[in-house]
């Protein structure tokens, strides 16, 4: 991640994130090609298969190492399901467990030096979040009917700042996609940068003589940061998949 | 409970050196039990403070792009409107501050949020969460 292009100069931090054509294709008049982007999606794809049903192959009654780290995950998810939802919410673990494990899974990929980190693009999150929200849209239309409107019309308000209220309230369910997407797509890309930044301060300082001297100072501010990124990387998997969590819920008792 | 207990000889608020002993014996085993309960929640702690500490992380990061969100979902909603009806620049500021108050509903939504499910978590004392020395 951090050493191509040494040429002296600060080696470019955005040159990580470029998206390149692996098979080029296009399907009606779209660029449909497969990309970098698309190869770690299938990588952490396979990776969440493969590490579950190989975890899950004794199905022992005193779990194997693997096998609890599986449970482990299953548990920590379905925990917040039911802590957000209530057991009614258990239907939509799948959906839940998939995103959570999914997010993680490309993000902790993108850790890897010299991985791509599909995460730090906002078409892959802004993605996720619509599914997220076109879901709790239809939910709460057929579970709910016209009533999920109320949800924009906080009960005991006066009349006459209704409208604006409404606004308000309409405006904020809106912001939900953008802020959901922006979140995550924000977080990996600015950490990405601030690590490969951070890298090529070694480079310059080592090339600059003298000052080649306090070129262990951004060496420790880069592990340093790669520690914060590995929580980072949780804590972005965790808020995407509580916020999913919150919506559905919202979804399913509109009118709090 | 013993039978001597309002026996001859005992006055009242005493008790006989044979019921002495016996709670003494009590204190001693309640003592144990009350070290072992002990013992048993600090290790329970730190786990419990982990996960509010966690939980507080992500409600950290989420704050500043909830209130971001809703400001440029205001703004967007704004232009494009003015942009139909060629009005710019007014509904464009109606709804940037639309948006920030939305933003700022939000942000006290998820920190009301936030409160409840910590108050729950620790029963309601906060700010003992880390054990003192003090305490002991």
């Amino acid at each position: 991640m951090a050493s191509e292009g040494a040429s002296g100069g600060m080696p470019d931090p955005i040159h990580q994130f470029e998206i390149k054509r692996l098979i080029p294709m296009e399907l009606f008049g779209y660029d449909a090609s497969f990309t970098n982007s698309s190869l770690f999606m299938v990588i952490a794809v396979a990776l969440i298969v493969g590490f579950l049903l190989f975890a899950m192959r004794g199905r022992a009654l005193v779990p194997s190492r693997t096998q609890s780290l599986a449970e482990t995950s299953y548990e920590f998810v379905a925990g917040m399901t039911r802590e957000g939802m209530g057991e009614q919410g258990m239907k939509f673990f799948p959906l839940i467990f998939t995103l959570f494990m999914f997010i993680f899974t490309l993000n902790m990929l993108g850790m890897i030096p010299g991985a791509f980190t599909v995460t730090s693009h906002i078409v892959v999150t802004a993605g996720l979040a619509v599914l997220v929200f076109v879901t709790v849209l239809i939910l709460g239309f057929a579970k709910n009917g016209l009533h999920f409107l109320k949800l924009f019309v906080p009960s005991g308000v006066p009349i006459y700042i209704l409208p604006l209220v409404t606004m308000i309230e309409i405006i904020s369910f809106l912001s939900r996609p953008v802020s959901h997407s922006v979140r995550l797509f924000a977080n990996m890309l600015a950490g990405h940068i601030t690590l490969k930044v951070f890298a090529g301060f070694i480079i310059m300082l080592l090339g600059a003589g003298a000052y080649g001297a306090i070129a262990p100072l951004p060496l420790l501010g880069a592990v340093a940061l790669t520690a914060l990124e590995f929580l980072v990387a949780f804590l972005q998997a965790y808020v995407f998949t509580m916020l999913t969590i919150m919506y559905l819920n919202d979804a399913l008792h509109p009118g709090h | 409970m013993p039978d001597e207990r309002n026996g001859e000889g005992v006055g009242r608020g005493e008790i006989s050196p044979a019921d002495r002993a016996k709670f003494k014996q009590r204190v001693g085993d309640l003592g144990k039990q009350l070290e072992e309960a002990r013992s048993q929640q600090a290790e329970n702690e730190p786990a419990r403070d982990s996960a509010i500490r966690a939980r507080g992380m992500a409600y950290g990061l989420r704050m500043a792009s909830e209130l971001v969100g809703a400001v440029l979902v205001g703004g967007l909603i704004g232009y494009f409107l003015d942009q139909a009806l060629g009005s710019w620049p007014w509904l464009f500021l109606v709804f940037f501050l639309l948006g920030f108050a939305a933003g700022v509903l939000n942000v006290i939504r998820g920190f009301t949020r936030l409160q409840a499910e910590i108050k729950e978590a620790t029963r309601g004392d906060i700010g003992h969460a880390v054990p003192d020395d003090e305490d002991d």
